[in-house]
């Protein structure tokens, strides 16, 4: 079956796919980095906000969470050029959407790491005098983070494959540049393969640490 | 903003052809409902039996158990897609090939059904596996204590306890498959994203477009919610708190 | 003046009462202790001290400073005020000395040095020094509590308030917490104690306060409470907990 195969396209197409793998971590981190601080902030919205903050953080995270990120990637290529006035390329406009879409999905994880920090705990900051930002800086935060570290690792293996959706707008992520080349060469076949096996050591391999991170957390505590 | 809103763009016909948006919009809602629901069957059935290998004892159940979810879970779902639609028939047998490129019929939408239901079926296995584990040990032993085989032991005590339990996070799988199916778009299914798509370009009216879409996914995931907590009431054990999310 | 002064607290959780026509004080250098039944309100009650829990009607006047009025500066008055936890609330991603260094730098502004020494004598006087850069999961629950009396001290309060300190200890434990707070009452340390450890009541307090059901029954000094309580629940608990 495999003997129709032609594998030397491989090897011939490592630089444009490098390029694809490139753009793809750079978005993973660029979201992961900016979702986790919007979602770190909805989360304290919805947690110690007042009424009407907390109903706007709660109406954002539950809207962007029942709409199919497609849709999302969509909306917002849609909707950037026409509130700036001026084209953005898919690159950029998927980064945007990215961090937009996944502050949604930190912010429940960051929300119930501060919620499994006990509420003893904010009151001895508080009781040495810290003020709200003190406490949720030094006290909570840090071990809300430490708990929920598997879990926030996790979604940004969820975010690192979530990525190939950028195909929609034609970025040129990993798998748009297999696409490309697979057309190129006339051999999609094989380029898909090869990717998938591409995406699959990666994210194989960070779950193995998570895993590892988990037994770790579980001995400490 | 420079932006002319139309909000009759839904009952206009489109460019080439009689139908009007709506008809488009309608019969997207419709495959986007046969995919999620058909894929949903696949990834019920497919996550019960995996989920239950990595609870037997021995090796070779919980290997098999195992790869399936780490491979299905670790591959993004749109190459799982393109690997369905473009490598899968290149390695079947010739004639079964042939046919399945050629004279399938829906082969778009069988391929996306698939796909996508063993995609969640490795989530569901992983689901099913911490339900099954998260009952009493003393369940499995009575029941077998009562003469039952191990296939009737979980066919009649552990499953219908441990389904029971994970009914929450089934529930947002369920609401999840709805929008997961959105990528079937990408291989020509002709459901709502691919309906997005296409009106926007045909109607140049993108934010009524997607709207539009975007309130039909809502109603998907309400009603998929919903139905799975009507499901959850009608299964209540009376005395027995379900320990979810 | 009284250092703490509790004047007519109520206190409602929705339509349940849990604090009613709450008032007593606490004169500088006393200590008081609190007991009563569990439900009694006077884990509560100590909390409003501090501000921890809002009351709706009433007024607390800690140090001149009332803790209910919307113009005092909680954070300021907190520092000033020292509390002992039930459940010793170390901060468990830092090292013993960061426990006892984190409020001095960030709420006092102390140079992170000085801190830390300052930490470290805290430490040797509750006699942990050679636990000072273990973490607080390694330690034993009286060990703990030891070091959160010393967290409280860094910040060199007014006054003490120590919520039921050891009931979350192990028998064995109890006493080298209650030691270090008869040390520190013998050095004229103000302290309001909500505890059951009666003996440490006869050892040390001036005052015990009896509550019940949200409201204070009794407000004796140490040997009128002991010795012939007025009230008829007050008895009963005393005999409960005496006969153990």
């Amino acid at each position: 079956m495999l003997a129709g195969f032609d594998w030397s396209v491989i090897p011939a197409s490592l630089p444009f796919l490098g390029q694809g793998l490139l753009y793809s971590l750079q978005l993973t981190v660029v979201a992961m980095t900016g979702g986790v601080i919007f979602g770190t902030l909805l989360a304290l919205a919805r947690l110690s906000g007042g009424p009407v903050l907390a109903g706007a953080a709660a109406v954002y995270v539950n809207t962007m969470r029942s709409i199919p990120l497609l849709m999302v990637i969509l909306w917002f290529f849609l909707i950037i050029p026409l509130l700036t006035g001026k084209p953005m390329g898919a690159e950029r406009s998927a980064m945007i959407t990215f961090t937009a879409f996944e502050a949604a999905y930190y912010s429940e994880i960051m929300r119930a790491g501060i919620q499994s920090v006990s509420r003893g705990q904010v009151n001895a900051g508080y009781a040495l005098g810290m003020t709200y930002a003190q406490t949720m800086m030094h006290i909570v935060l840090p071990q809300a983070v430490r708990n929920m570290l598997p879990v926030l690792l996790t979604q940004t293996i969820v975010l690192f494959q979530d990525t190939s959706l950028v195909y929609a707008i034609g970025a040129k992520d990993l798998l748009k540049a297999a696409e490309i080349t697979g057309r190129n060469y006339n051999r999609p076949v094989e380029m898909y393969l090869f990717v998938a096996v591409i995406y699959f050591a990666i994210c194989f391999s960070l779950s193995l640490l998570v895993r590892r991170l988990n037994r770790k957390i579980a001995i400490v505590r | 903003m420079n932006y002319h809103w139309n909000w009759g763009i839904y009952f206009q016909t489109v460019q080439a052809g009689e139908e009007t948006y709506l008809d488009w919009l309608i019969s997207g809602l419709g495959w986007t409902l046969a995919v999620a629901l058909t894929a949903w069957l696949i990834a019920l059935a497919m996550g019960a039996v995996m989920g239950t290998l990595r609870t037997l004892p021995g090796r070779a159940p919980l290997a098999i158990g195992n790869a399936w979810v780490e491979v299905f879970r670790n591959v993004p779902l749109l190459v799982q897609l393109f690997l369905w639609f473009f490598v899968v028939p290149e390695l079947l047998p010739r004639d079964l090939a042939l046919w399945v490129k050629q004279d399938m019929p829906a082969k778009e939408f069988v391929t996306a059904a698939i796909c996508l239901g063993l995609f969640t079926s490795a989530r569901i296995a992983e689901q099913v596996r911490a339900g099954i584990q998260s009952l009493p040990r003393g369940q499995r032993m009575a029941a077998l204590a009562l003469g039952f085989t191990l296939p009737q032991a979980y066919r009649y005590v552990i499953l219908p306890m441990a389904f029971r339990i994970i009914i929450p996070p089934l529930t947002s799988e369920f609401m999840n498959i709805f929008k997961n199916s959105s990528v079937a778009f990408a291989i020509g299914v002709l459901e709502l994203t691919f309906q997005a798509r296409q009106m926007q370009e045909d109607s140049e009216q993108g934010i009524e477009t997607y709207l539009a879409v975007t309130v039909l996914y809502f109603l998907c995931a309400f009603l998929a919610n919903r139905g799975m907590a009507f499901i959850e009431r009608r299964t209540r054990v009376p005395g027995f708190i379900a320990a979810g999310k | 003046m009284a250092m703490i002064e509790i004047r007519h607290v109520f206190k409602w959780y929705d339509k349940f009462q849990v604090l009613a026509d709450c008032s007593t004080q606490v004169e500088k250098g006393e200590v008081v202790v609190v007991c009563g039944p569990s439900g009694s309100g006077k884990s509560t009650l100590i909390k409003c001290v501090n501000a921890l829990e809002p009351f709706q009607q009433g007024e607390i006047v800690v140090d001149g400073v009332s803790v209910g009025a919307s113009a005092t500066n909680l954070p300021k008055l907190r520092a000033r005020v020292g509390m002992v936890f039930q459940h010793f609330e170390l901060f468990p991603h830092m090292s013993i000395v960061d426990n006892l260094t984190i409020g001095q730098v960030k709420v006092l502004g102390r140079p992170r040095e000085l801190a830390r020494e300052k930490g470290l004598n805290l430490l040797a006087r509750v006699g942990l020094s050679a636990q000072a850069e273990k973490f607080p999961g390694q330690l034993s629950g009286g060990q703990q509590q030891r070091v959160a009396i010393a967290r409280a001290l860094s910040m060199d309060p007014i006054c003490m308030l120590f919520d039921e300190p050891t009931s979350a200890l192990d028998p064995e434990m109890i006493n080298e917490v209650l030691d270090v707070m008869v040390e520190l009452a013998a050095e004229g340390m103000t302290m309001m104690v909500v505890t059951h450890e009666m003996g440490f009541a006869r050892k040390v307090a001036n005052r015990v306060i009896f509550m019940d059901g949200g409201r204070i029954v009794e407000d004796d000094a140490k040997d009128t409470f002991f010795g012939n309580p007025r009230s008829e629940r007050a008895q009963q608990f005393l005999a409960k907990i005496l006969h153990h």
